[in-house]
């Protein structure tokens, strides 16, 4: 028998060691240890045995495990020790020796964490020392708090639609105790009935109790782990007393709540009341008659109701509980002190009549009805506006308008005669809003010109009647001083508030504090002894309003007091637009003011940002300036300029800008100038005097001596010609030579020597056709400037520095040399020199006078066109030759123009087209 | 002197203890009083639920009969008043509120059967899940939870007083019927049991007021 406890035993250890071994894997070395240890002692079997092998300890509490010895006397008790886990040895004080071969312990369990116990034998025999795995044993200690119980229950049984039944109890329920990782809590919610009076405490006692305590039925719910359960019920349990508790289970125990025993009505929540009917008595304007049916019969339960009714729009609700009376239940209530003319949303509930039995049921669907009107029995609230020099009359509808204002009666009274009613009829809105939400209505327009105040007296009217009359002197102008002073006006949690100071000496009959905004006004009144309000009308955010405060003095509007307010201030929408103009080192910005509906706010400051190649620098300026001089900045360089509005909830941005600042600033202009006319002036002296000083070495240089040809005597070998021929005159200035010859210019003496030149033609092929500055007559040294027809385009181009007066294209005939019978045809094309021109072609009027050439001075035209206007000279130059048909000619053709006839002439003209310009035959006498 | 003193303080000491004896007595006196006023509101308390329950059960008894003729066919008139089914006589009888108490338990256990009875013959009858069907059923559980009323209050007033067996035994049931008779009987059972009920609803009522008017009578009774 022993024998197979101790198998028992050995068993049980090992379960609980492989247990250990899923449930803690820390500490696994002293498990596989152990583990290796049961299986050898499981070989060879053990002297020590542990009781309990119940591992579930419960934290908090004090636990007593028992080694005892077996089958061996090798050691005792006294040998015996306890370890938790395999090193910490416990203290010896925690023993209690039971007999020779058991020892006990009982350790305190404070820890969450599971642990072993183990029991081992200390003596230091060869025995034990060679059989140590027979002497020990442990088991595994799993710590767990005890179940958490229940407390405060609290359940409901909701009504079945349109049933008189509750079928389901829902319980919930809160929780106290610990409880650890590795188990939970299960919950069962319990109902029992009837429950009787008398306990089970009453029945020990002596008390006949048969039968006492059979309760006939019992409801459980299923275990669940959360705080809330439910049981169904077939029949609900009507008049019944109900115990209700909750059991509470773990691997510890079980543990009931406190029992919560009510009648089963106390947890009855019914549907809402139904058939809810308003009944309207027309002669009850203040009343309305409510009628509803009760969800469930009296006979199961005997309900009380709450009636709960606004106006429409309002919500705020007010509270009626039906009275009930002693025998029947209250289905209908008259709800009285209303309103008239007014829409009323009405709402019904029940519960159970005893109190702090059942539970509220939900309201009823709203039914909206309305009051009978009545006659309006307050003023209308009547109030103008200022625009445009007429005085606006406007007013909200009385606050007790009792029905919808269909008209209203306005007297004006401008001297003390009263003047005519007139009625105004309106469309009244009939809405349930407050006096101070009340839309406003125009009434009339007057104008007070030419007059100092009226008296207007305004009267609502409905349906039933007219409202007394409220009466308000109109000035043309707020006469007297500012009786309002210390104004101010402040924000908080949404609401704008109106604070100031009452007037020492006028006496205020009361206060009216109008705002407005984009043109919308809205006003309130406040008493006499009022010197702080709230704004009550619906004000926007981000909105300027202009709040003024205006005491009344007996129906008189005096002087106002104003401030302008926001009731929340936000971050400008926009930024100013920026315009610029840059000078050279600074550039004036200016700006427009933001527009008002986008400033939301006061505008603090201005942030003026300017950016150069990504250097960004900025200005702050204050809030009412609107330009600004930006300076030190560098020429010639594009900035980018934007501006930001701030006001104190944030700063909006403008639109970027960009200006490029002067290339020169107007001084660096001016110095300019200045500077290369100095030069310019000082270059001019500076030449004229060298010319001056060194007039005889330019002249040598330039113009060097050449021998007067008309002084040789080589000339004089002839017998033809005289000794001393007249040498062409010439007009040459120092360094500038003028050809007094035109360009036609002919010289007689030379016709009579044509055939004596013909003859000299080779000779001075070179010079024949020179002509201009260089190439003049009167230069000593022959140079080729003048070239053929066929060289003309090269030398067009290569002769850039040389001025090419003009270039002479002689025809065939002409260049040959070769005197020819017929009439010589010479093309003369026209300078394309810029050069100016010579006196002789300035002036043709001096050429004239010893020449023909009057027919050539359509040339001065062709000579100041400039090389830019080619093609205007081209044309010219098409149009010349046109014109040269007619006033051109050949000195030859010319020569025998005078003696032929018209005829003949014609035919020359269309003979030689293109001559244009006459050779330069006689610029030079035979040498 | 010493003993003239000696008798002053005596019987000072006398007049105070009377004087506390009074005190304790006002005391136990007043418990007592608050007691049997607590006693007094939970009889009240019962006896009112009672009687709530009795006349709902009344009440659901006479939709059931609508319901049970409706769905039985065409009875003639006063069928439901027939004799010879051994339905149990709706009155109640006894003097004393114990002997009355007992006599309405008694009642209702003797219905029971008989509900139960019309409740298998009309299983037959009817299709199931027939709303016949589920208003017998309904009337079958509140029989049961008024006897139990009934117990409880009886044992709470009565404590040292066993509930009677009934007098007859074990409630006599009808012989096999034919479906007709079947019909008659659960008319019958339920027109006797309505007006059983109504008769219980009067004697609860009578109850209330005798039992809860002043201190329950079972003080009284515990000496018996």
């Amino acid at each position: 028998m022993s024998s197979m406890l101790l198998q028992l035993f050995r068993l049980s250890f090992i379960a609980s060691v492989l247990h250990a071994e899923h449930e803690k894997t820390s500490d696994l070395s002293v498990v596989q240890q152990t583990v290796m240890d049961t299986f050898h002692m499981e070989e060879y079997g053990s002297y020590l045995v542990i009781a309990p092998q119940s591992s579930v300890v419960e934290i908090g509490t004090n636990f007593t495990a028992t080694c005892v010895i077996t089958n061996t006397d090798e050691v005792t008790a006294d040998d015996l020790y306890w370890n938790r886990s395999l090193s910490s040895v416990v203290p010896k004080e925690y023993y209690t020796k039971i007999n020779v071969s058991a020892l006990a312990v009982t350790i305190p369990i404070t820890s969450r964490e599971s642990e072993w116990l183990f029991c081992l034998a200390n003596k230091k025999s060869a025995f034990v020392l060679l059989n140590k795995s027979k002497f020990m044993n442990g088991i595994w200690l799993k710590k767990r708090y005890p179940p958490k119980r229940a407390t405060n229950i609290s359940c409901v049984a909701e009504q079945k639609e349109n049933e008189p039944s509750f079928p389901v109890l829902s319980c919930t329920w809160e929780t106290v105790g610990h409880q650890t990782k590795d188990e939970q809590t299960t919950y069962t919610l319990m109902v029992e009935f009837p429950f009787p009076r008398l306990n089970r405490a009453d029945c020990i006692t002596g008390v006949f109790c048969k039968g006492i305590i059979n309760r006939t039925e019992t409801y459980t719910s299923s275990p669940t782990p959360h705080n809330k359960a439910s049981v169904s019920f077939g029949s609900f349990p009507h008049h019944m007393n109900l115990d209700i508790w909750v059991v509470s289970q773990s691997s510890l125990g079980k543990i009931e709540s406190e029992h919560l025993r009510q009648d089963a009505h106390y947890f009855v929540k019914t549907s809402a009341p139904s058939n809810v009917k308003v009944i309207v008595e027309q002669s009850f304007p203040t009343s309305l008659l409510v009628k509803w049916q009760h969800p469930i019969d009296q006979v199961y339960i005997k309900l009380t109701s709450q009636i709960r009714f606004c106006q429409d729009g309002s919500l705020d609700w007010r509270y009626v509980d039906v009275p009930n009376a002693d025998t029947s239940v209250q289905t209908s209530f008259r709800l009285q002190d209303l309103q008239p003319g007014k829409d009323y949303v009405i709402q019904v509930r029940c519960k159970n009549v005893r109190r702090n039995r059942g539970y509220w049921s939900d309201w009823s669907d709203s039914v909206t009805e309305k009051t009978p009107e009545d006659r309006p029995t307050s003023k209308p609230d009547l109030w103008w506006k200022s625009e445009n020099g007429e005085a606006q009359l406007i007013c909200k509808e009385p606050k007790f308008s009792n029905g919808r204002i269909t008209a209203y009666s306005i007297k004006l009274r401008y001297t003390k005669k009263e003047g005519e009613q007139e009625i105004i009829p309106v469309n009244g809105s009939g809405t349930q809003q407050s006096v101070d939400q009340k839309p406003v209505t125009l009434l009339k327009r007057i104008s007070l010109a030419d007059k100092p105040s009226v008296r207007v007296c305004v009267a609502a009217i409905n349906s039933v009647g007219t409202s007394p009359e409220a009466c308000l002197h109109i000035p043309a102008k707020p006469s007297g001083t500012q009786t309002v002073e210390g104004m101010n006006v402040s924000t908080l949690d949404g609401q704008m508030f109106v604070e100031w100071k009452q007037p020492n000496s006028a006496a205020v009959t009361e206060y009216v504090i109008e705002w407005m905004s984009n043109g919308k006004i809205d006003w309130q009144r406040e008493r006499n002894s009022t010197n702080k309000t709230a704004i009550k009308g619906k004000l926007q955010p981000y909105v300027c309003y202009n709040v003024s405060v205006y005491p009344i003095q007996s129906g008189f509007i005096r002087k106002p007091a104003r401030l302008e307010a926001y009731l929340k201030q936000g971050a400008p929408s926009e930024g100013p637009s920026t315009q610029s103009n840059p000078a050279y080192y600074s550039a004036e910005l200016w700006w427009n003011p933001i527009p008002l509906d986008k400033r939301r706010g006061f505008i603090t400051n201005y942030t003026i940002f300017y950016q150069k190649d990504h250097q960004l620098k900025n200005i702050t300026v204050p809030g009412n300036i609107t330009s600004y001089d930006l300076t030190n900045l560098s020429g010639n360089t594009k900035y980018d300029v934007w501006i930001t509005a701030s006001t104190i909830a944030g700063s909006g941005k403008g639109i970027s800008h960009s200006f490029t600042t002067l290339k020169y600033a107007p001084e660096m202009v001016a110095g300019v100038v200045v500077g290369v006319s100095l030069g310019f002036l000082f270059f001019v002296l500076m030449t004229t005097l060298l010319c001056f000083y060194k007039k005889e070495v330019i002249k040598k240089n330039l113009w060097p001596q050449i021998p007067n040809p008309g002084e040789s005597t080589i000339g004089n070998w002839s017998p033809d010609y005289p000794s001393k021929v007249e040498t062409p005159k010439e007009n040459c200035v120092t360094g500038v030579c003028v050809l007094n010859v035109g360009v036609c210019e002919v010289t007689p003496g030379f016709e009579e020597d044509k055939t004596s030149l013909s003859l000299k033609k080779d000779k001075y092929l070179s010079e024949e056709h020179s002509s201009g500055i260089f190439g003049s007559s009167c230069m000593s040294s022959p140079r080729q400037s003048v070239s053929d027809s066929d060289e003309g385009p090269d030398l067009a181009d290569s002769t850039a520095s040389t001025v090419q007066y003009s270039s002479v294209v002689a025809s065939s005939g002409y260049k040959g040399q070769n005197p020819a019978p017929q009439p010589q045809h010479s093309i003369f094309s026209r300078s394309e020199s810029t050069q100016p021109l010579l006196d002789s072609e300035e002036h043709p009027d001096i050429v004239q006078e010893g020449s023909r050439q009057v027919q050539c001075s359509p040339r001065e035209s062709l000579f100041t066109h400039g090389a830019e206007n080619q093609n205007t000279i081209e044309s010219d130059n098409c149009r010349l030759l046109g014109m040269e048909q007619h006033d051109f000619c050949p000195l030859k053709e010319e020569a025998e123009q005078t003696t032929e006839s018209d005829s003949q002439s014609a035919d020359a003209e269309s003979a030689s087209p293109l001559s244009s310009y006459m050779p330069q035959l006689g610029g030079y006498r035979p040498q | 002197m010493n003993g003239h003193v000696k008798s002053m303080n005596f019987q000072q000491r006398a007049e105070t203890a009377a004087t506390l004896l009074c005190f304790l007595l006002l005391l136990a006196v007043d418990s007592t009083k608050t007691v049997a006023a607590a006693r007094n509101r939970e009889c009240s308390s019962d006896l009112e639920r009672t009687l709530r329950l009795t006349k709902l059960i009344h009440r659901q008894t006479g939709v059931l009969i609508k319901t049970y003729k409706a769905f039985q066919g065409e009875m003639g008139p006063g069928v439901c008043k027939a004799t010879g089914f051994d339905v149990p006589d709706p009155n109640i009888s006894g003097l004393e509120p114990s002997e009355r108490m007992a006599s309405m338990y008694t009642h209702l256990q003797a219905f029971s059967s008989h509900l139960k009875r019309v409740q298998e013959q009309q299983t037959d009858l009817q299709l199931p899940g027939s709303i016949v069907l589920r208003k017998i059923n309904e009337s079958r559980v509140q029989n049961k939870r008024l006897s139990s009323s009934i117990n409880s209050l009886y044992h709470t007033f009565f404590p040292n007083l066993p509930l009677p067996e009934p007098a007859g035994g074990p409630t006599t049931l009808p012989p096999p019927q034919t479906v007709f008779q079947q019909k008659i009987y659960g008319c019958v059972v339920l027109t006797t049991y309505k007006v059983f009920l109504a008769n219980m609803s009067k004697n609860v009522k009578t109850l209330k007021s005798k039992m809860c008017r002043k201190a329950p009578k079972s003080t009284s009774n515990s000496g018996r």
